[in-house]
């Protein structure tokens, strides 16, 4: 594509410095932040401190938890909604697809707002359980992990469903209908042909949504509050109720390690298959 | 011979359109039967309606004398050999082949995979992945792994549309020979005459969702039952018959050109190697005649003598 090597260097130059000055040097200077002393030297004490608190890992462990459900009840919501779009026709599938996306067009203050209606004490979760005499009294949805979870799990399903109708659509057409000839039942074709077929897709799926959990904010503000704060919530608490720069330092390392490691380990899990497959 | 295959006033819908209305037609077993129609005719969805990929809005479709209309294609005992082939890229040759064995978890994988690889001439590409095979290649992996699973029927979706002109001769006569070697009943679906002309026993021609003619290939080159038929199978000149008040088709070498009652100008002509072909405007309506490849060639816009003997048409019953 370009005349020479050196060419092509050169055009990502600039947006190479910009990344470096504006971003990698910040972000690193933020992190060290935790590993640093009073003195100048160099500490794990901010790491120790964090995790002997209580509350810290209560925060920690919720957070992963959440995360990990909300991605795992994607997938499977994802590949039902992402099968039945790929096995409509051509217009209804774009129809649907738009479908999907639009809460993508919405603001997501906007989109978590709408939950407090809906799960609010005399929102219409509430007033249906109890005019149905399924429950006496309101129940506390709010406030709850219960909240956060729907709301992530709102707020990011879509981003699964994109990549798994986009891995989907480049299965081979009728692989699914042989393997139903073949003596497939609906759960060996899903194991044997749609999942190894799709893992790529599931990989990016599913670290955009646990990534994206993690690190929401906004949806466990407004739906999990004070009583169900996530790393995220607990990070800006930190900066801005405590001026603890450390803790938000660790907090922002621990979240960026569990992002990576969430991808590195989608992706072990998908090789892993595909070894097997293959032998 | 009794019925093996049988389809009973089959009738298919997607959405509110019709596909297929009410088709009956008997297969016997070991039979080579083609589905032939242009796209849309239903030829497909009658196929995948077998395989049990599509269910009838009503009707029956009885196999061995068991009623299948509603099983699971995974319980028909049906083989399905797709037109994209449709081979699993994340396995091998072998893996392919070997797929529904395993479901069944039949004994003696290894040496009945090998059988199947061996059948279709591939048993040292066993481990290769699909992607690294041609198209013949692939369809043959297909085949195998349809055979392997020792259907009472093999269904052939366009099997040899993909490949190009000299494969497609080398695939027919596999499928030929496969088809003695198993003794298999195959059913294929094809748009394409020459192909069904030269492979099946009986030919199903199909219109609009329903049969217009089923018949062995001579019946169907010599004796077409509609106009339809008629110039699907290559009688390009259809006229009212006025004395019976049916009508008669005519090939291109059956029109006599040079002389004869008729006269006519060349719109167009075309040289198709041992003849050249001719498209004439008359106060008939537009003929298709051809002559030897070896007579000098008519101009354009020259008034040409012709004739349409009534020996050399095939009577087409009822009107156009």
């Amino acid at each position: 594509m370009f005349s020479s090597r050196a060419e092509g260097l050169a055009l990502t130059l600039p947006a190479a410095v910009f990344a470096a000055a504006l971003f990698l040097l910040p972000v690193g200077i933020l992190l060290s932040e935790a590993f640093r002393t009073a003195e100048g030297g160099w500490t794990l004490m901010g790491y120790w401190e964090f995790f002997s608190s209580g509350r810290n890992q209560t925060v920690f462990l919720r957070s992963l938890k959440l995360a990990a459900e909300v991605t795992a009840v994607a997938a499977v919501i994802g590949y039902a909604a992402a099968y039945s779009i790929v096995t409509l026709p051509k217009t209804a599938r774009g129809r649907v697809f738009g479908l999907v996306i639009l809460p993508l067009m919405i603001s997501p203050v906007a989109r978590t707002y709408a939950w407090l209606v809906i799960l609010g004490r005399t929102g219409f979760v509430n007033e249906a359980l109890v005019s149905l005499g399924i429950v006496d009294s309101p129940l506390r949805i709010l406030f709850t992990e219960t909240a956060v979870f729907i709301g992530l799990l709102q707020l990011f399903l879509p981003l699964m469903v994109i990549a798994l109708v986009s891995a989907m659509e480049n299965m081979p057409r009728d692989a699914i209908p042989a393997a139903r000839v073949l003596g497939a039942n609906w759960a060996q074709v899903f194991l044997k042909v749609i999942l190894p077929l799709t893992r790529e897709g599931l990989v990016i799926g599913g670290t955009l949504v646990f990534t994206g959990s993690l690190t929401a904010y906004i949806t466990p503000a407004i739906l999990g509050g004070s009583k169900v704060l996530m790393l995220e919530t607990l990070l800006y608490q930190r900066v801005t109720v405590a001026n603890d720069f450390v803790s938000a330092s660790v907090i922002a390392m621990i979240l960026i390690v569990m992002s990576f490691s969430a991808n590195l380990l989608l992706k072990r899990m998908a090789t892993a298959r595909r070894s097997r497959a293959a032998s | 011979m009794s019925d093996f295959l049988t389809l009973q006033d089959l009738t298919l819908a997607y959405g509110g359109t019709v596909a297929v209305d009410r088709l009956n037609l008997s297969i016997r077993q070991g039979e080579l039967i083609a589905l032939l129609g242009p796209s849309g005719c239903g030829k497909t969805t009658t196929m995948r309606s077998i395989a049990g990929l599509l269910t009838p809005k009503s009707g029956t479709i009885r196999l061995d004398g068991r009623d299948i209309t509603r099983l699971a294609p995974s319980r028909r005992e049906v083989g399905l050999v797709f037109q994209s082939y449709a081979l699993f890229p994340h396995l091998t040759v072998f893996e392919n082949v070997a797929f529904g064995l395993r479901l069944r978890r039949e004994k003696d994988l290894d040496a009945k995979v090998r059988a199947g690889l061996a059948t279709v001439g591939l048993s040292d590409f066993a481990d290769r992945a699909p992607a690294a095979l041609s198209g013949g290649q692939q369809q043959r992996v297909a085949l195998a792994r349809s055979l392997v699973m020792n259907p009472k029927v093999l269904l052939l979706d366009e099997p040899l549309s993909n490949l190009d002109a000299r494969l497609r001769l080398e695939m027919r006569l596999e499928l030929q020979r496969v088809q003695r070697e198993t003794g298999v009943t195959m059913v294929f679906v094809t748009h394409d005459q020459a192909e069904a002309l030269a492979l099946a026993d009986r030919i199903v021609v199909m219109r609009d969702g329903a049969i217009e003619q089923v018949g062995a290939p001579e019946e169907i080159w010599t004796a077409p039952a509609s106009a339809f038929v008629a110039d699907f199978v290559g009688f390009e000149t259809i006229l009212p018959d006025p004395e019976t008040g049916g009508a008669l088709a005519w090939r291109p070498a059956a029109v006599s050109l040079g002389h004869g009652p008729h006269t006519g100008a060349v719109r167009g002509v075309s040289f198709a190697g041992a003849a050249r072909e001719y498209v004439l405007d008359t106060p008939l309506g537009v003929v298709k005649a051809e002559t030897p490849a070896s007579e000098p060639p008519l101009p354009l816009g020259a008034e040409v003598a012709f004739d349409l003997p009534r020996e050399t048409a095939a009577r087409l019953p009822g009107t156009l």
